[in-house]
């Protein structure tokens, strides 16, 4: 026996230290992504980089209010300045033109191979005398004195060609040359940080030097707003760690001082506790081991498996008591081993979910339970054979119960007549019943969100929220795709239904492009002819024209533009907001397009993709919508497999009881507590998303171990002694209490799986024990 | 017959404003301001004109010219198509301003380039007597009398003013006849407006 003893601790401990080891090691995540499908369409897919890695996911959205209009533009000058040099940023704009520079040279040096102008037909003499006509028509005028110190250079206008396409159609409102917001005072700036979106570590580090840098500037009366989505990461990480710590504290102390009551004896206290630990720790390792990382809100599920997994403890240190541990082995076990498998089938459906997010839960809630469960049987007996001794307030609370036992059946009509009316209260609000917003994960707060709207609002540039996708296996294929539909886009710029698109074959046009606008260009004598018949009528003389001659023979022998070249010029951060390569090594190219200027949005999904249908494999993604639809398919996805969880644990159910009518009396009250509790939150107008879905299911399985319960105590009446009762009702208390715990949680995730359940499984023990079999015994 | 008078700025408080512009009505009547003549113009809603123009470039031989019809609608709609030599269009529309030329469209935010703003708003704001933007772009010289006025508009803003040194806007009564622009290397454009139609009051 003691033997014994030393072999089961071992295991156990070897099981603990191992599951240690592999949290110690485990990176914990907190970002909304995990609640993105694992295996996206195409269409989901790109939308999942662009959260992931795109630039949004690095780009903070900085506001400087107080103070006047000079004194905000000087400290957004000193701001982003100091920021350009911290070395942390890729770009620091806020609005001041100095910057363009050297792109500006640049685009001049490759302005044959980058204008859309260039072509056989620019050169002849109607082409040159209507380019050269252009050119002219600007000057005398303001926009003119750009234009004229580079006359004799590009008097066709190419620079002018490149320029005009590059400028946005919805810019930020320019102050004191710097940006600044359009209603309100305040100075605006955006910084896009170096590091991916997904190192949390590194964008709380650019956040802090934002903000370490602006409190530098000793600006008085400014004050400083930083928003974008690394913001948003970051506080939720924090948040989530803060909050899943501070639950963790709570639920140990509240379920310590519950089990002190009723044993009052510190070893059983701890002895109680273990299958909890044991539960957690196996629970985060597997996880860890599956999916390599884990995430915040499966840590703050945690917590709530010390509702679950604390009744197995419960059930055996009360029950040994009385027999001693080979009697509960025998009898008492294998009502447990019922209630486990049940919740095994309920979360089981969880794990074979499309979302990694969902199966982290499930993982979780399996490898905890069963762990637990495993502890109570083999562990438990080892450690107190005799389970814990009697206090007077479990007596009181047995005694309690079994008054309530007996009276509670009284209530079914009344109960029953409650379950038809919250099921007609369902039905008449089905439509509204659901709500498919992914934002109902997010612990953002309502102001943080408004916040970072009007930061976007006021910069509008940047922040296209539909986008023309186009992707090939490689490079060139890409751009020559992102060029068809360029031109396609032009037409509606035209037509004014959209304001302007951005597009990466700007920057660099495919190798085909570029080589057919190279060939084009005239060798000097035939040009020097064109151009002297062209200039004949012109105010300009064809003799100035010398240096474009030569400039353009110059071109012929210019290398064509290249990716490299280009980051080399320090437009990394330009192309990779337009050009992503995928691990597979394939390319896509993203069209931000921007609405008409004062008109909220671009034209319906439906109708740009219309447009662009002729080039293959092209999207219109529309990032709001397109969240929601996706949310809105988890949803689905996620009832579906709810439904098929509870018909599980009903169909193992129907396996061990052998019996419909065994079967139907445990069922009752569970789809009463189900229906009464979803009738509760409709009636408070709470709208029911995934997580709401998550906690019924664990209301069946929780619940079902209650209904059990009394179907055992009708065959086995010898056993609903006042010890068990009391077992019971302090299994519930636990379970509602450690979920009331959660249910006050600031995470929506977690609050909303805690108001279901600790509703629900206290209604499915009230309805388990009214409409508990009659054994007429006591 | 030359009185300068400064606008009240409008960034100081109203019953200061509005003291100045009484002052301004009190002054002898050959003193012209500036709220007369916006006050002219202001009457005017809506107003459609053909222009010619001519503009003198340094190294350029012989004045380049065009022409064109102008409109506007009071308060924030104001265009400009140029017919010949070559056809383009510039419509504001409020803080959109669109650009047409050689067949292709750009579109604008105006506020994001306060020196197009305020070259836009020293026809617009004329055209349509509107004296508190004037004043917030330009410093203001106002000559002449109620039945021909020319205003002298210098950029307050200085990147503007680096580019353009100063805008002579000439006028008879109700209506805009010249415009006149001089840029900071010495080229000069002469707008000639010529009404269309009857203009509405």
């Amino acid at each position: 026996m003691t033997r014994r003893i030393g072999v089961v601790l071992l295991i156990w401990a070897a099981v603990v230290a191992a599951c240690v080891g592999q949290i110690l090691r485990t990176p914990f995540t907190a970002d909304l992504s995990a609640f993105l499908p694992a295996e996206p369409d195409a269409q989901q897919r790109v939308l999942i980089e662009q959260l992931q890695s795109g630039l949004p996911a690095r780009t903070l959205l900085i506001g400087i209010e107080g103070g006047d209009a000079t004194a905000r533009a000087q400290a957004s000058r000193a701001l982003a300045k100091g920021l350009r040099s911290s070395g942390l940023f890729e770009q620091v704009q806020n609005g001041e033109s100095e910057s363009f520079d050297t792109i500006g040279s640049w685009l001049f040096d490759n302005r044959y191979a980058l204008s859309p102008a260039v072509g056989a037909q620019r050169f002849t003499v109607a082409g040159l005398q209507d380019a050269i006509g252009e050119t002219v028509s600007l000057l005398g005028t303001p926009a003119g004195n750009a234009v004229k110190p580079i006359l004799e250079r590009d008097p066709t206008g190419e620079t002018v060609r490149i320029a005009e396409a590059l400028i946005p159609s919805n810019s930020p409102r320019s102050e004191e040359g710097v940006w600044a917001s359009r209603q309100g005072q305040r100075a605006l700036l955006v910084a896009i940080n170096k590091a991916p979106g997904a190192d949390l570590d590194a964008q709380l580090l650019a956040i802090q030097r934002v903000r370490d840098t602006f409190a530098g500037l000793g600006s008085k009366g400014l004050t400083l707003q930083v928003s974008g989505a690394p913001v948003f990461g970051v506080e939720s990480r924090a948040q989530i760690q803060d909050e899943v710590r501070q639950l963790a504290i709570a639920g140990t102390i509240l379920m310590s001082a519950l089990l002190l009551l009723a044993f009052a004896s510190v070893p059983a206290l701890l002895v109680a506790l273990l299958p909890v630990a044991t539960g957690v720790l196996v629970g985060v390792a597997t996880v860890s081991l599956v999916f390599g990382s884990v995430h915040g809100i499966t840590l703050g599920f945690g917590t709530t498996l010390i509702g679950e997994a604390v009744d197995y403890a419960f059930y055996y240190l009360i029950q040994a008591r009385a027999h001693g541990a080979p009697h509960w082995v025998r009898h008492g076990w294998p009502t447990i081993r019922l209630g486990l498998l049940t919740s095994v089938c309920g979360f089981a459906a969880l794990v074979f979910s499309g979302f990694p997010g969902l199966q982290q839960l499930g993982v979780f809630s399996l490898a905890g339970l069963i762990a637990a469960a495993l502890f109570t049987r083999f562990v438990m007996p080892q450690i107190l054979p005799q389970g814990a001794r009697s206090s007077r307030m479990r007596l009181a609370m047995g005694q309690g119960a079994a008054h309530a036992v007996a009276w509670l059946p009284r209530l079914r009509w009344p109960l029953l007549a409650l379950g038809v009316a919250a099921a007609g209260l369902l039905l008449v609000q089905r439509d509204s019943l659901w709500s498919a917003q992914l934002s109902s994960l997010s612990p953002i707060k309502q102001e943080a969100l408004d916040l970072d709207a009007s930061l976007r609002a006021d910069l509008s540039a940047g922040d296209a929220r539909t986008l023309a996708v186009v992707q090939g296996n490689d490079l060139q294929t890409t751009l020559q795709r992102a060029e068809a539909a360029g031109r396609l886009l032009d037409g509606l710029v035209d037509q004014g239904r959209i304001g302007g698109y951005d597009s990466v074959a700007r920057w660099l046009p495919s190798l085909a492009v570029q080589q057919a606008r190279i060939s084009s260009l005239p060798q000097a004598e035939p040009l020097r002819q064109a151009l002297a018949e062209a200039t004949q009528a012109g105010p300009l003389d064809a003799g100035r024209l010398q240096p474009f001659v030569d400039e353009v023979q110059a071109a012929r022998g210019r290398p064509p533009v290249t990716l490299a070249a280009l980051r080399e010029t320090g437009l990394s951060p330009l192309i990779d907001a337009l050009l992503l390569q995928r691990k597979d090594g394939s390319w896509v190219a993203l069209l931000p397009l921007q609405p008409v200027p004062g008109q909220a949005a671009t034209p319906e999904t439906a109708a740009l993709l219309q447009v662009l249908q002729p080039i293959p494999q092209v999207q219109v993604l529309e990032i709001g919508a397109e969240l929601t639809r996706m949310y809105a398919h988890y949803l689905q996805q996620a009832q579906t497999q709810a439904l098929l969880g509870a018909l599980g644990v009903v169909a193992l159910m129907a396996f061990t009881l052998r019996s419909v009518r065994r079967l139907l009396s445990v069922c009752q009250p569970l789809l009463l507590a189900v229906l009464l509790t979803m009738g509760l939150m409709a009636l408070f107008d709470v709208q029911l998303g995934i997580l709401h879905l998550v906690g019924l299911l664990l209301v069946v399985a929780v619940g079902s171990n209650y209904a059990l319960f009394f179907d055992m105590l009708r065959r086995d009446p010898a056993a609903a002694d006042v010890d068990t009762l009391a077992s019971l009702v302090l299994a519930n208390l636990t379970t509602v209490l450690s979920f009331a715990l959660i249910a006050m949680s600031g995470i929506p995730a977690l609050s909303a799986i805690g108001r279901v359940v600790a509703i629900g499984c206290f209604l499915a023990l009230l309805l388990a024990a009214a409409f508990a079999p009659r054994a007429r015994a006591d | 017959m030359t009185t300068g008078v400064k606008t009240p700025r409008s960034d100081r408080p109203g019953w200061l404003a509005t003291g100045l512009l009484l002052l301004g009505l009190a002054a002898p009547a050959w003193a012209l301001d500036l709220a007369t003549v916006t006050g002219l113009l202001a009457q005017r809603k809506s107003g459609e004109a053909r222009f010619t123009e001519e503009r003198t470039v340094s190294g350029i031989d012989g004045p380049l010219r065009a022409a064109g019809v102008l409109s506007f609608e009071a308060p924030n709609r104001f265009s400009r198509l140029t017919t010949e030599p070559r056809a383009e269009s510039m419509v504001v529309d409020g803080n959109l301003l669109v650009l047409k030329r050689g067949g292709r469209t750009r579109q604008m935010t105006l506020d994001a380039i306060p020196e197009v703003t305020a070259l836009i708003e020293a026809v617009r704001g004329t055209l349509t007597g509107n004296a508190v933007t004037l004043d917030k772009h330009f410093r203001i010289k106002v000559e002449g009398s109620t039945t021909q006025w020319t205003l002298t508009l210098v950029p307050r803003d200085e990147r503007l003013a680096t580019q353009v040194r100063e805008l002579k806007i000439t006028g008879l009564g109700g209506d805009l006849r010249v415009v006149e622009l001089w840029l900071a290397g010495g080229d000069r454009s002469v707008m000639s407006i010529e009404p269309l139609q009857a203009m509405k009051k």
